[in-house]
């Protein structure tokens, strides 16, 4: 494997990115990752924020202390562990895979390009409560929930988009969960003002935890946008549906009733 | 003089008939409390070593021209390796040695889970083992498995019969009872993740083997590898001087120190062999899961009547049936008791003993049914336990108990519940839950120990056992230093090599300290005495008149006093040697640890969010010898059972039987944003009948009440019964949906 | 490739693969750092990289331009003496690990907290849960 560090735009061609390395890294190791090169984007991709805009090679640890609406602060204090948030940057957040276990131990599983889902026949205690009928995998990362629930715009190398256009449901014919082309590179990520915006996670520990649920909620005037995290093979966006929408398999009934009391919780902490 | 008896020896709960040569333990114990370094707190003696990364586990040994292997395991859960072909994995690059079943202990042809050790291979990287155990062609025969432990028992697949015992009339004290309650409580599979992983580094030097290993039990591996590769147990030096780390799953050589020794032999040159964190949670071993149907009767008075269980200990292919039923037989005096356990052989992975085996899983569900069976019966928790304790151990006399003044100390703690409970609110429901603890932890022989004083008046112990993180290395020196009458700083401890000094027992079961303890104050006094001797003999006195004190030889009538380093000065490269054995345990009697918890929780009703947030713990182990160093471990057992209880669950895969939690974001174990306030109180009684130091162990008895009075906290602040391990946001929501459809308690 | 590591610079010639924990242990004999779980779960490899901690074995040592600090670098740092007289040590692995985080943390903010030490240090695991003494030490590391 070789290691690659382009300068400019312009020499994006192909290979595997990597900045913070900690999804890119261990997925390499497992093979779940290949590729002959390695793409070091660090060079390219802009950290920090400015105007509501945010370098999508900023650190979750800088996010967690930056002017940024609460949600998305309160999402980044609350993700992965202290060493992961110094390490992980907001793009890559944005990218990472399920925690789904047979996924993670490469299970020949639909999100593999199977014909089955593993854990929906097997165990799918912390799975997904929306859109599982054809992968039940739950999306965990909490910064996507509390950016679509901010309505954020992505800027990549190649266009512009609103981060839910960013996802996509697996199907049978395109097992991806999000719709970036080979070589396309987020950049930067544009995240309008909220009047008030809130992110609550349930977790199995008080830190280090991937969302069992997570939900955000930003008003602006009238409107109140809601997403969720851990409930979907998505980031999902409570649009005009509620939670009684949920349609959970046997043993994650539980997850419908705590995404019941957070969204009631984070709607009236919003006021 | 040695004596020879037939004694029954107990190690993690387990008894067997042993001869034993125990040699007399003629000290008389030290007077309860503090001593000049006995009973003081010490930092440890390791503390900078390890705090500064130099201390050297097995994982930092590197040996020149060192190999690697890694061992090929099985993809099922049971099948059979009808041809393994070695050739593919020899043709790769950097692979020297290539072994398969058979061709060491622990490789197996017949595999009965996913991660059975098949085969091994060294190479020149870590990676080029792995990728020559990978290249190995196996035939495999997939045989039918079972996962479930209950289908397991109905089958009839078990190891051993099942385990039956009875007193009084189990039947007749029920049908007569005034309240009876039933419950089933399950607990589930958790794993030890030590943080260094099973590991050994093998050398051959001429016909000896050198084994560096991660293990609780320098002994018992040099005694396995003897007997495994058919050699001389002296032909073998096994050597562990820091370990990352055990909780019982490191009493055993193990598949890797084997494949090590046998590929080292093979290609001559030495080799590593390191379970990843992912083999470690596949077979390195576990804390089995039970299923415990529970019957627990009383009289209106709170007189418990009987108490009956059928467990079924789910103990996977390999691995010992521990004593679920235990507590139920020992915690309470109660005249009718009836119990079975079943061990069900299923297709999951072997179970090691961990920190109170069975008895963690036992006292979860009796500690709760009782607490159920008061609450039916409106008595306080505390008077039902103290009313019903036990007054002897089903016949045998205690070498001592204090659990009465256990309880008298709990009385504070458990006085907050009613300042604690109103602290609830709509969302945060809050309670206290209390839970008892019987356990061993007496130790017994053998085990021995010498002291070395130099010319520069400086002790160094030497005794062939381990310190595995609990500070073991520090309590025998405050042990020697006391009996020497020097300060701690003067005394070393040299461990961990069975080359470097004489048996001692494993660092298993809360018997390290009293097992080795009462053998170096032995040691240490042997060489006292010998100092006495020639001091009598340099300064014309009697011997009886002269003693050592503050590292000063001093006279009775104050007339003498010689620093100590001074007098040794003389001796040159002279030195004075001690030899200490441990004595035999009390006979008749048995010798047992107490403790009492009392827990305070807050429930999140909405969300099923539990949060531990005080634990008083109490326990009664005997003499303390160092008091920071044990409220260190109560801190550590309790934090290690709040992670079974509220966060960690191994989870299989029902249709492969394979291992899904495999990995530490996915196995959680409690961080330190997860610990509650935690008070530690002892009741440091010398047991007047155990050694000459009075102490028991440690190490386990905190662990095991901690589930229960999590529980019972839990049915303090929202009235739900939780009767799963563990509680999980999905059980404690399912337990208060029961306690809303239930009618009201009556 | 050149690697700054304690304040002196090496030399080393490894794979892209090659983690920044096997450099440090295999390449240039720092065995302080510790390999728990190879996966950047636990916190027993953790280092500094400027003075942020980050995961040595999941960090491709070709990625690394910092410098880098051990607990090789840090074995005068006070908190080391405070970890020792808290008894903030049992089996010791992860300690270097918790020690690098902690110099990290008191570094940023001299005075933490309970809420600041138990949020920061909630990614170095201890099995043996020295937490209580770790919380100890770091609140009293200048005592």
């Amino acid at each position: 494997m070789e290691l690659l560090r382009p300068s400019s735009l312009d020499e994006l061609d192909g290979g595997v990115f990597v900045a913070g390395g900690t999804e890119v890294v261990p997925l390499l190791r497992d093979g779940i990752l290949q590729t002959t090169s390695l793409v070091d984007l660090r060079a390219i991709v802009p950290r920090g924020v400015r105007d509501g805009r945010i370098g999508a090679g900023t650190t979750l640890a800088e996010l967690e202390s930056a002017q940024v609406p609460d949600a998305l602060r309160e999402a980044c204090r609350l993700a992965a562990s202290p060493q992961l948030r110094r390490m992980g940057t907001v793009g890559g957040n944005l990218l990472q895979s399920t925690r789904c276990w047979y996924w993670r131990l490469r299970y020949p599983c639909r999100l593999h390009g199977g014909d089955r889902c593993h854990a929906a026949e097997g165990e799918h205690r912390e799975h997904a409560i929306f859109a599982n009928d054809f992968c039940v995998s739950a999306h965990p990362s909490d910064v996507a929930a509390a950016l679509l629930a901010l309505d954020a715009r992505l800027h990549t190398s190649r266009r512009n988009l609103p981060l839910a256009a960013l996802y996509r449901l697996p199907d049978e014919a395109d097992r991806r969960t999000t719709t970036l082309e080979p070589g396309e590179a987020i950049l930067e990520i544009e995240v309008p003002p909220a009047e008030a915006s809130v992110y609550l996670k349930a977790m199995d520990r008080r830190r280090w935890s991937f969302p069992q649920v997570g939900v955000a909620a930003a008003r602006t005037g009238a409107r109140t946008r809601i997403a969720f995290a851990g409930v979907a093979p998505i980031p999902w966006l409570l649009d005009g549906e509620t939670v009684d929408a949920a349609t959970p398999l046997p043993r994650t009934a539980w997850k419908v009733d705590v995404a019941r009391a957070l969204l009631r919780r984070a709607l009236a902490e919003l006021g | 003089m040695a004596r020879l008896i037939r004694t029954e020896k107990e190690v993690e709960g387990r008894f067997e008939e042993v001869w034993l040569v125990v040699e007399e333990d003629p000290l008389s114990q030290w007077p309860a409390g503090p001593r000049d370094v006995v009973g003081r707190a010490a930092t440890r003696k390791d503390a900078l070593e390890r705090v500064r990364g130099e201390a050297r586990f097995t994982a930092d040994i590197r040996l020149p021209g060192m190999l690697h292997a890694a061992v090929l395991r099985s993809p099922y859960a049971h099948a059979r390796a009808a041809r393994v072909d070695l050739a593919p994995a020899l043709a790769l690059p950097g692979v020297r040695a290539a072994i398969g079943p058979d061709d060491a202990p622990g490789l197996e042809t017949e595999a009965g889970y996913v991660g059975a050790p098949v085969a091994a291979v060294a190479a020149e990287t870590d990676a080029q083992a792995r990728a020559g155990a990978a290249a190995i062609a196996v035939e495999w025969e997939q045989l039918e498995i079972v996962v479930d432990p209950e289908e397991a028992v109905e089958r009839g697949l078990l190891h051993g019969e099942p385990e039956r015992y009875e007193r009084g009339d189990f039947d007749d004290a029920v049908a007569h009872a005034d309240v009876v309650v039933e419950g089933t409580y399950t607990t589930s599979v958790v794993l030890h993740n030590a943080l260094e992983t099973h590991q050994s580094v093998c050398e051959w030097v001429g016909d000896r083997l050198d084994v560096y290993t991660s293990t609780q039990y320098v002994w018992g591996v040099r005694e396995e590898v003897a007997k495994g590769l058919g050699i001389a147990p002296d032909k073998v030096r096994v050597v562990c001087e820091y370990m990352g780390g055990g909780f019982g799953a490191k009493n055993s050589a193990g598949e890797f120190t084997f494949a090590a020794a046998v590929l080292a032999r093979a290609t001559g040159r030495p080799v590593r062999c390191a379970l990843t964190r992912r083999e470690e949670n596949v077979a390195a071993g576990n804390r089995n899961g039970t299923i415990q149907k529970l019957t627990a009767a009383a009289r209106s008075d709170g007189t418990i009547v009987a108490l009956g269980g059928e467990f079924i200990n789910a103990l996977g292919w390999d691995g010992w049936s521990a004593s679920t039923e235990g507590p139920m037989k020992m915690l309470y005096a109660c005249d009718n008791v009836r119990t079975v356990r079943s061990t069900a052989k299923i297709n999951t992975p072997p179970m090691k003993a961990f920190r109170a085996p069975g008895f963690v899983e036992g006292t979860f569900g009796l500690e709760c049914i009782v607490d159920e069976l008061a609450k039916k019966l409106d008595l306080d928790p505390l008077e039902m336990r103290r009313k019903n304790d036990a007054t002897s151990n089903d016949g045998t006399p205690y070498s001592s108990k204090n659990l009465a003044e256990c309880y008298a100390r709990a009385e504070k703690h458990w006085e907050r519940r009613h300042e604690v409970r109103a602290r609830s609110d709509a969302r945060w429901k809050r309670g206290v839950g209390m839970a008892s603890q019987v356990w061993y932890g007496g130790g017994g022989p053998p085990s021995y120990a010498w002291t070395r004083v130099g010319s520069d008046g400086r002790i160094v112990v030497v005794t062939a056992m381990q310190d595995i993180g609990t500070g073991t290395r520090t309590a025998m020196a405050q042990i020697a230093a006391e009996e020497l009458g020097v300060p701690l700083d003067r005394v070393e401890v040299a461990l961990g090599d069975t080359a470097r000094g004489p048996y001692a027992t494993l660092s298993a079961g809360s018997s390290t300290t009293p097992s080795v303890g009462p053998a170096v104050r032995a040691a240490a006094a042997d060489a006292k005495r010998q100092i006495v001797e020639i001091a009598a003999q340099r300064y014309d006195l009697e011997e009886r008149v002269l003693d050592i004190r503050d590292a000063t030889i001093v006279s009775a009538d104050g007339n003498l006093s010689v620093d100590l380093t001074e007098f040794l000065s003389m001796l040159g490269n002279a030195q004075i040697l001690g030899k200490g054995a441990r004595g035999p345990n009390p006979t008749g009697m048995s010798v047992l640890t107490f403790g009492v918890q009392v827990v305070e929780v807050a429930v999140d009703v909405e969300t099923g969010e539990v949060r531990v947030e005080r634990v008083a713990a109490i326990h009664d182990v005997g003499r303390i010898i160092n008091p920071l160093g044990a409220e260190s471990q109560v801190e550590g057992g309790i934090i290690q059972g709040i992670g079974h209880t509220l966060s960690e669950q191994r989870l299989l895969d029902p249709e492969t039987g394979r291992v899904l939690t495999t990995t530490l974001d996915a196995y959680r174990v409690p961080t330190i944003a997860d610990v509650p306030e935690i008070v530690c109180e002892f009741v440091d009684e010398p047991d007047a009948h155990l050694t000459n130091l009075g102490s028991k162990g440690l190490g386990e008895p905190p662990i095991v009440p901690i589930a229960a009075a999590i529980g019972n906290a839990i049915r303090d602040a929202t009235g739900a019964d939780v009767h799963g391990l563990p509680i999980t946001r999905e059980e404690m929501l399912r337990a208060l949906k029961e306690r809303r459809g239930a009618p009201a308690a009556v | 490739m050149k690697l700054v590591v304690n304040g002196e610079e090496h030399v080393v010639e490894v794979p892209v693969e090659t983690s920044l924990a096997e450099v440090l242990r295999d390449e240039l004999g720092l065995t302080g750092t510790k390999v728990a779980c190879n996966e950047g779960h636990c916190g027993a490899c953790t280092v500094q990289v400027d003075g942020m901690p980050v995961l040595s074995c999941i960090t491709l040592a070709h990625t690394v331009s910092g410098r880098v600090t051990t607990i090789e670098g840090l074995r005068d740092h006070p908190l080391v003496a405070a970890f020792v007289r808290a008894d903030a040590v049992q089996c010791g692995f992860c300690t270097p690990g918790q020690v690098v985080s902690a110099a990290a943390l008191v570094a940023a903010s001299p005075e933490p907290t309970v809420d600041e030490i138990r949020h920061a240090m909630a990614g170095n695991i201890c099995r043996c849960g020295t937490y209580p003494k770790i919380e100890e030490a770091i609140l009293h590391w200048r005592d």
